[in-house]
């Protein structure tokens, strides 16, 4: 074995434990990337191996591999010892391989009991014996003191028992090896706790669990060891008990990261953002913000936590003015605002980084420069007034800005979706910051960058912020939220059920969080 | 300047390159299906050799021949902007058929009535045409806009609406006696004249389309509505991110799409036949559809395309004359040519991935997504 012998965490229960995954000298390549290049890694049984690395790092290809959707073009898989050549995802889940993805696949009208025996339904002539299937559920949710009601409609269900679901699933097809990708990313703090407890029981158990994140704080509680992968190749395998965050992250992006963003206090002036009983329906139709009112001064940062789906799309929208308000009222710098469009707005000076840089922040086919002028293609310089356009001033400002923002490489004829996920941010940050604007609703800033972007698209929100904008902040990334915001408004189901500040507790705001404070 | 000179020429460069990129895909296409045809025409006991040769010169061979592919190809020119138009803005135009007997329709009765203009009759006619092509295409983007009508669906059922109302025109309240039905013959000095040059029929209707479709790139590239038609099509959540109406996108490129049709339809009334008889010249609209995405969607491969498809039916005849080869063959070639343009997965298979990269402009599949 290559790599250092496993001391800490949970050590001897999992140091002289039987391997029982070894992937060697995996190898794939897409095109001219290297998405994984030789990794090695070894799961013993009972323990918990992190995964750690960027976005783009290669950890969910790796994944896949093992899963059997993608061959690799080098390596093999030992099972036991023995070399396994996985087909395709059945072949996995025969061989006892489990996978959660990070976005569930469970059917919302069906119950869970019917969920779980989803094609493996046990049988009573040509019809699915459903009893026996609730019966079955049960003695499992028993076994792993996994709580959920076989009965429930998966539809009713929170997102945190959607994900037992998904792993009882797993269990059902009597997985001895359970994968799971980004399992925290749609979970508050406390049912993240919940999570990890029942991880660690089913290791107890004799499981064996592969964790993939990039969040570096949560493996450390966790895991035995901690595999980090960088640009497709392992740069390390350590013991979680003998590493700290620090070193965590920077063996993660190859050099030292400031974890913790420095800022001064805030001075905060007028108010230049304000919404008042703002109700707005989302795109299926329900209510998905129920009357929301807040104020952003401008010098300040005000953040939004909350757990995925409780309003923040509809909420960033609304007051950007791509979606129609049901009811409230929107005023930018005083001047009532509601029944203006985005475009209306923009010109008013509000900035908008939307959460989905593909679907909404860029047109993925359009060039660089065409994506810079989005939303000023028609006025001057870039358009004359008999409505032609002047590619020339797109390309040159487009030039100017992205190597400004430091968009790499800062060629204006690309197309957007040749960049890595860093710089399109960056290139989106780029559009929405030039022309100084006095609001930035901020949505998800960093979703899916790399550390080197997310330091640099912080500072550039602080800066702006020391120039006196008002920034709404609405992010899923607790940690972001904290480190960035002056005030904190916590939502959940649609409407604020909270402040707190930035020095507010995990538990504090998972209360708030889950709707059961306040 | 000296300084832009380098820029400009580089830009140059990197245009020429995309155009020979774009050009590969369906050459291969093309190759491809030649070799098939080959297949084809030995088991009808002919030599292949003799039968391409027939077919190129039918296409090419004399200045009749050159005539008769550019007549064949004028129409589609228009029909296969119609569709391309649409497509850019994220749109299936399926309505051609019926925008061109729309603007056919047009030119026949107001060529008639204002044949005392003589020449200047013809901008009138064609302006009226343009017109009632782009209201008629607007029918089925406002249905979609306002009522969530999905395009394909209208814009087919409107093909029987133009074309039954077009007929009942020319049949009942503009129609004159003669051995053919339809509509009377507009005066010869109001109808577009031929080229001549030994060029048969082929007409100046050649270069109406060659306007168009200039006039098709310099508004998808060089204007603020094209900027908002192209984001809208390859991103309707980021041209409302970015405060574009998709509603009135949806509408224009519609519109715009059936006035390039009718327009279609007027030069073919006004330069070819002066007249609308009934039965009148069918499939010019459906055959926009396989030009529009032989030439991926763009004003210049739509001319390509349609030159294509307009070499390919005339030299047909001569096939069917030198050969006994028959005239279908001419069909079965552009119908393999098509398929292998829009299976870009089957091509892929043969040739690999870099290839398929190309023909992105001819993607079905993402366009149907929405």
């Amino acid at each position: 074995m290559a790599e250092r012998e496993p001391t800490g965490g949970r050590a001897g229960t999992a140091g002289e434990a039987p391997v029982v995954l070894e992937m060697r000298g995996i190898t794939k390549t897409f095109g001219a990337v290297r998405a994984n290049d030789g990794i090695s890694i070894s799961l013993r049984r009972g323990e918990v191996l992190g995964i750690l690395g960027e976005n783009g790092a290669g950890k969910s290809t790796l994944m896949k591999i093992l899963y059997g959707l993608y061959s690799p073009d080098a390596g093999e898989i030992f099972l036991d010892g023995e070399r396994a050549e996985i087909k395709d995802p059945k072949d996995a889940v025969e061989r006892g391989i489990g996978m959660v993805h990070q976005h569930f696949t469970l059917i919302p009208p069906l119950t869970v009991a019917e969920n779980i025996v989803l094609g493996a339904e046990p049988r009573r002539g040509l019809a699915v014996d459903l009893q026996r299937a609730v019966r079955e559920t049960g003695e499992l949710c028993e076994r792993y003191g996994l709580r959920v009601d076989p009965r429930a409609r998966v539809a009713d269900l929170s997102v945190g028992e959607q994900q037992r679901v998904e792993i009882l699933k797993a269990l059902y097809r009597e997985a001895r090896i359970l994968v799971l990708d980004e399992p925290t990313a749609v979970l508050t703090p406390q049912e993240t706790e919940d999570l990890f407890s029942t991880l660690k029981e089913l290791v107890a158990s004799g499981l064996s669990i592969i964790l993939i994140t990039h969040k570096l704080g949560e493996l450390l509680g966790v895991s035995d060891r901690i595999t980090i992968i960088r640009d497709g190749r392992v740069v390390d395998t350590v013991p979680a008990a003998r590493t700290d965050e620090r070193e965590l992250a920077r063996l993660m992006v190859g050099r030292e990261v400031l974890l913790r963003v420095e800022k001064e206090e805030a001075e905060p002036g007028g108010v230049r953002l304000q919404a008042e009983g703002l109700v707005v329906r989302s795109s299926r139709g329900t209510v998905a913000v129920r009357g929301v009112s807040l104020e952003v001064r401008g010098g300040e940062i005000l953040g939004i936590a909350g757990v995925d789906g409780n309003g923040q799309t509809e909420l960033a929208e609304a007051l950007a003015g791509t979606r129609p308000a049901e009811g409230g009222a929107v005023r930018l710098d005083g001047e009532d605002v509601t029944r203006l469009g985005a475009k209306a707005r923009k010109r008013r000076g509000l900035a908008y980084v939307p959460e989905d840089r593909m679907a909404k922040g860029l047109v993925p086919d359009f060039a660089l420069y065409e994506n810079h002028a989005l939303k000023t293609y028609d006025e001057p310089p870039y358009a004359s007034r008999w409505g032609w356009l002047r590619p020339a001033a797109m390309r040159r400002r487009a030039a100017e800005a992205l190597r400004a923002f430091d968009v790499r490489p800062p060629d204006p004829d690309l197309p957007a979706r040749s960049l890595s996920g860093g710089n399109q941010q960056k290139a989106i940050l780029a559009r929405e910051l030039s022309g100084d604007p006095g609001v930035i609703i901020a949505y998800q800033p960093t979703r899916g960058v790399d550390v080197g972007a997310i330091e640099f698209i912080h500072g550039q929100l602080l800066r702006q912020r020391g120039e006196g904008k008002a920034i709404l902040l609405i992010s899923l990334e607790l940690e972001e939220v904290r480190s960035l915001s002056d005030r904190i408004l916590v939502l959940c189901d649609g409407r604020i059920v909270g402040e707190v500040g930035p020095e507010a507790t995990d538990e504090e705001l998972g209360l708030l969080m889950a709707g059961r404070a306040g | 300047m000296s300084a832009g000179r380098g820029g400009l020429s580089s830009a140059l460069q990197a245009a020429l390159g995309r155009a020979a990129g774009a050009l590969v895909f369906p050459l291969v296409a093309i190759a491809l299906a030649l070799a098939v045809g080959a297949v084809i025409v030995l088991a009808t006991g002919n030599n292949p050799l003799a039968a391409y040769r027939a077919l190129a010169v039918g296409a090419v061979g004399s200045p009749a021949a050159i005539g008769r592919t550019l007549l064949n190809a004028t129409p589609l020119i228009f029909t296969g902007l119609a569709v391309a138009v649409a497509f850019r803005a994220g749109l299936f135009n399926i309505g051609g058929e019926g925008q061109l007997y729309i603007g056919a329709i047009t030119a026949a009765i107001l060529g008639v009535s204002l044949g005392f203009l003589g020449p200047l009759a013809i901008p009138v006619v064609l302006l009226a045409c343009l017109l009632t092509g782009f209201l008629w295409g607007a029918i089925p983007g406002l249905l979609k806009a306002r009522f969530g009508a999905h395009e394909v669906i209208t814009t087919i059922m409107l093909n029987f609406v133009a074309i039954n109302l077009a007929t009942y025109l020319a049949l009942k309240p503009f129609r004159t006696e003669g051995l053919v039905p339809g509509t009377d013959f507009i005066d010869a000095a109001a109808r577009i004249p031929t080229i001549g040059l030994g060029l048969g029929r082929a007409n100046y209707g050649l270069f109406v389309a060659l306007v168009a479709a200039a006039a098709v790139y310099l508004l998808l590239w060089r204007t603020t509505l094209g900027f908002r038609l192209r984001a809208v099509g390859l991103s309707p959540g980021a041209a409302n991110y970015a405060g574009m109406s998709i509603g009135t996108s949806t509408v224009l490129a519609l519109a715009i799409g059936g006035a390039m049709a009718g327009l279609g339809g007027g030069v073919e009334v006004m330069g070819v036949y002066g007249k609308m008889s009934i039965p009148f010249v069918s499939n010019l609209g459906f055959n926009g559809i396989g030009v529009a995405l032989l030439g991926r969607n763009h004003p210049a491969g739509v001319v390509l395309g349609a030159l294509l498809f307009g070499g390919l039916a005339s030299g047909a005849q001569e096939l069917q004359f030198e050969t006994d080869v028959p005239l279908d063959l001419a069909d079965v070639l552009l119908a393999i040519i098509l398929l292998l343009v829009t299976a870009t997965r089957l091509v892929e298979l043969i040739f690999g991935k870099r290839v398929r990269e190309m023909a992105s402009g001819t993607r079905l599949d993402e366009g149907l997504a929405s």
